[in-house]
């Protein structure tokens, strides 16, 4: 019963969380130095007192701060996000999510999958033969990968993939699955509509939106990957001198089960919260590199409207990143009592 | 003091060494001075500060500009007004490694000190602070970052100096500053504008200058042009001050407030600990960078967003949501040292919360500043560049790396390559530097411990 307790807990302290970030959301932009109703009407509008009015009566600041502050709240916890003004005028916030969202969530998906992918195995590597030239090499480049910046990666693969027909001697764009847009622009996943299955059953079109997303999902990912690594080495150097693989080793059990069955096993656990944790760094991420590019996800429409200064459309984003995050986290809690039985009793 | 011959030679050459920068260091000071007043609202800079920073310009410095120039022309002859005579590049170079050899001296200089200390004047053979510096001596990984840490301090320390030519003249006012060169036939006089306008990097090969290399008006640039004929090193320099001093006010006060929250909710717990707790969770619920933009859209028309071209305001939202991150680093040994036997016996000696949070408490977790500041301040160096790359944050003129390598973007395969990526390559040094300092900082206070894990997300700015 300790570990339903234990998520109940979690979850009863996710809601005032969710609560204290809405409401400095809605202060940050009904309450700041920007005028959100002038803001979305255009210079000559702007003097036009009737507009005016108008623009505020519709975003409810007529109201005194304090009932708009309710009416808003209330809106957006029953999923109601409003309509946007200067980013696709007039359009549902909520549909507009809708159509974004997969794509976001598509990038995401691919850059937390080939980051595990690839830094997990090269951090187990890593800490398996420790203090070799291997582990060396590495270690390094995993640190320096760590520290690039999303956005200068994204531009320098972006114009090494544009021309890497005179530059790596094949064509990106019609290597192995020809993609007609380029490099830059959406993952096709319009053909999966209505149809979630059609992501097995037409394989010819996912590799194509794979195709398409992975190099902003290397980007993406480049950051966790290195710290996967690094954190990945750590846990298997800490798994081998264990006690209990000593035991093992002295019981004669062959070095590649005592590999397999106690370190890596262990070696796992440490890595569940640091892959939830990139959930941070994605979404952040998200907007550099899906303006990069120029894939019209999440990360992007909140750039745009932050931009143009539509913020009303930018408070109900952040609503839905907020929301987005903490079921993330909670997704972590549950899955980390599942690997790790130990961490509902100790009263975190 | 039984022996005072090594304090006296150490202070007498340490008295050389600041003599022939104390220029400098008044120079420094003085036009630090007059940025801060001048940055208030409705002030004019006083007379009295201006006159200063004239005087403080006069003192002569041994590295400087003027004591060994590279701007100059050739006459058919020979350079006209470099340093003797040398051609423009050689006489940077030798500026830039003078600067560079300099500043490793002083900062040896300054350990002999320490050792002189330690040695001849310390009263105690050995203290706790020995191990914990002998440890990181022997951490090549750490020195490795201190060294990069270094280098990157003296250019911004030294930008003027160390740049081919000054921000007035190549940067903000280039129509009013005029350059002489040699035609081929005979000399002539061009505004920097004009020069610049022929000597822009745009990626062919007939249009390009890239680094060390001339262009048409015999300027020499170490790192190239940017694609309207600046000057990338001078760019490059003037702006590591920007996201220095960002990264060190940002820093300073996240620190500031995670430390005293630490302090208290490790004190007090209960409440105020939940209360920590869900306010921090709360700010780091919004991603940090998406909350560094809406802020920043909000507040760049504001005063406060204008003082120090928008820096000021960006160090502020950097604080404001990079503290919770920090806080949670710090709580686990606040907590840890709260329950130990020292605290108790204070408590029931009857000394004030305020005195053991301060005395009894603050020095086990000021190692832990240095570990997690270091590593903060290099993500919050990738996060100001990400914002000016997307056209936020530090309003232009004023440098960032980060617009640097958006507007050498449309030239990365080009000849034009080094826009965008020396900027990229500088970053992703100096990061790296400063997340070494921290591990080596890390390793030399407590060995065994595995901050790595929950200091990961802090030294990425947000995922920029």
């Amino acid at each position: 019963m300790n570990r339903l307790k234990y998520i109940l807990k979690r979850v009863l302290m996710a809601v005032p969380v969710l609560w204290l970030g809405t409401s400095m959301t809605w202060f940050i932009i009904y309450q700041g130095p920007v005028d959100p109703a002038a803001n979305l009407l255009s210079g000559s509008e702007r003097l036009t007192e009737t507009k005016y009015e108008a623009a505020r009566t519709e975003l409810g600041l007529d109201q005194p701060p304090l009932q708009h502050y309710v009416d808003w709240m209330w809106s957006l916890f029953t999923l109601d996000l409003g309509q946007t003004w200067l980013i696709y005028p007039g359009s549902s916030v909520g549909a507009l999510v809708l159509d974004f969202l997969p794509r976001t969530v598509w990038l995401g998906f691919w850059s937390v999958l080939i980051a595990v992918c690839v830094g997990i195995p090269l951090g187990f590597y890593a800490g398996i033969r420790s203090n070799t030239v291997a582990d060396y090499i590495a270690s390094v480049s995993g640190i320096v990968w760590r520290a690039m910046p999303n956005f200068w990666l994204a531009v320098i693969l972006l114009a090494v993939l544009v021309g890497s027909e005179s530059l790596l001697g094949f064509d990106w764009d019609s290597f192995l699955i020809r993609l007609p847009t380029g490099v830059t622009g959406n993952p096709g996943l319009s053909y999966m509509a209505g149809d979630p299955l059609a992501l097995f059953t037409q394989p010819r079109d996912t590799l194509a939106a794979i195709k398409k997303v992975l190099p902003a999902a290397v980007v993406l990912g480049s950051a966790s990957m290195g710290n996967e690594m690094r954190i990945g080495r750590t846990a298997v150097l800490e798994a081998k001198n264990e006690q209990y693989v000593e035991f093992a080793r002295a019981r004669g059990v062959s070095g590649r089960a005592i590999v397999w069955k106690h370190v890596f096993r262990n070696a796992l656990v440490p890595l569940v919260p640091v892959i939830t944790t990139e959930a941070f760094l994605l979404i952040g991420g998200s907007v550099l590199v899906e303006s990069v590019f120029g894939i019209n996800g999440m990360g992007k429409l909140f750039f745009d409207a932050a931009i143009q200064g539509d913020l009303p459309l930018v408070g109900s984003l952040m609503f839905v990143f907020i929301v987005l995050l903490l079921s993330i986290n909670l997704a972590q809690d549950v899955l980390y009592t599942l690997i790790d039985p130990r961490v509902g009793y100790e009263g975190t | 003091m039984r022996n005072p011959r090594p304090a006296a030679v150490w202070v007498g050459v340490a008295a050389v060494l600041f003599g022939l920068q104390a220029g400098a260091v008044a120079q420094l000071l003085a036009s630090g001075l007059a940025d801060a007043v001048a940055a208030l609202p409705g002030v004019a800079v006083p007379a009295g500060l201006a006159a200063l920073e004239r005087a403080a310009d006069a003192i002569p410095t041994l590295l400087s500009r003027e004591t060994i120039p590279n701007r100059g022309y050739y006459d058919g002859s020979g350079y006209v007004g470099t340093f003797l005579g040398l051609a423009p590049d050689v006489a940077w170079l030798l500026r830039a490694a003078l600067i560079y050899a300099y500043s490793f001296v002083t900062l040896g200089w300054l350990w002999v000190g320490y050792e002189r200390y330690r040695t001849h004047y310390r009263i105690a053979d050995w203290t706790p602070r020995d191990d914990v510096i002998d440890r990181f001596r022997g951490h090549r990984w750490g020195l490795f970052g201190v060294a990069v840490v270094v280098m990157f301090l003296v250019m911004v320390a030294f930008a003027p100096a160390l740049s081919p030519t000054t921000t007035a003249a190549n940067l903000e006012n280039p129509y009013s500053h005029e350059i002489t060169y040699w035609t081929g036939s005979g000399t002539e006089t061009v505004t920097v504008g004009q020069a610049n306008l022929g000597s822009g990097s745009q990626g062919t090969p007939q249009e390009n200058v890239g680094p060390m290399q001339y262009d048409d008006f015999g300027r020499f640039h170490p790192f190239g042009t940017l694609p309207g004929g600046k000057d990338l090193f001078t760019f490059i320099a003037h702006g590591s001050r920007i996201s220095l001093v960002i990264g060190l006010v940002s820093v300073g006060l996240s620190v500031t407030v995670a430390i005293v929250l630490a302090l208290l909710s490790a004190y007090y717990k209960g409440k105020v600990d939940l209360g920590a707790v869900l306010v921090s969770d709360a700010v780091l619920g919004m991603p940090q960078l998406l909350l560094l933009i809406m802020l920043s859209v909000i507040l760049s028309g504001t005063w406060i967003g204008k003082i120090y071209s928008g820096a000021f305001v960006l160090a502020l939202i950097f604080a404001g949501t990079g503290w919770p991150a920090m806080w949670r680093s710090f709580r686990g040994p606040a907590l840890q040292v709260s329950n130990r036997e020292w605290v108790d016996a204070a408590k029931s000696f009857g000394q004030t919360p305020t005195t053991i949070m301060r005395k009894h408490m603050l020095p086990y977790i000021t190692g832990y500043v240095l570990v997690y500041g270091s590593m903060t301040l290099g993500g919050a160096i990738i996060a100001i560049a990400g914002l000016s790359f997307l056209g936020l944050g530090v309003n232009p003129p004023t440098p960032e790396w980060g617009r640097a390598v958006n507007a050498g973007q449309e030239y990365v395969t080009t000849a034009s390559w080094h826009i965008s990526l020396i900027p990229g390559v500088l970053i992703t040094l100096v990061v790296t530097g400063f997340n070494a300092l921290g591990d080596g900082v890390r390793d030399a206070i407590d060995p065994e411990s595995d901050a790595e894990e929950a200091g990961g997300a802090s030294g990425r700015g947000g995922g920029a």
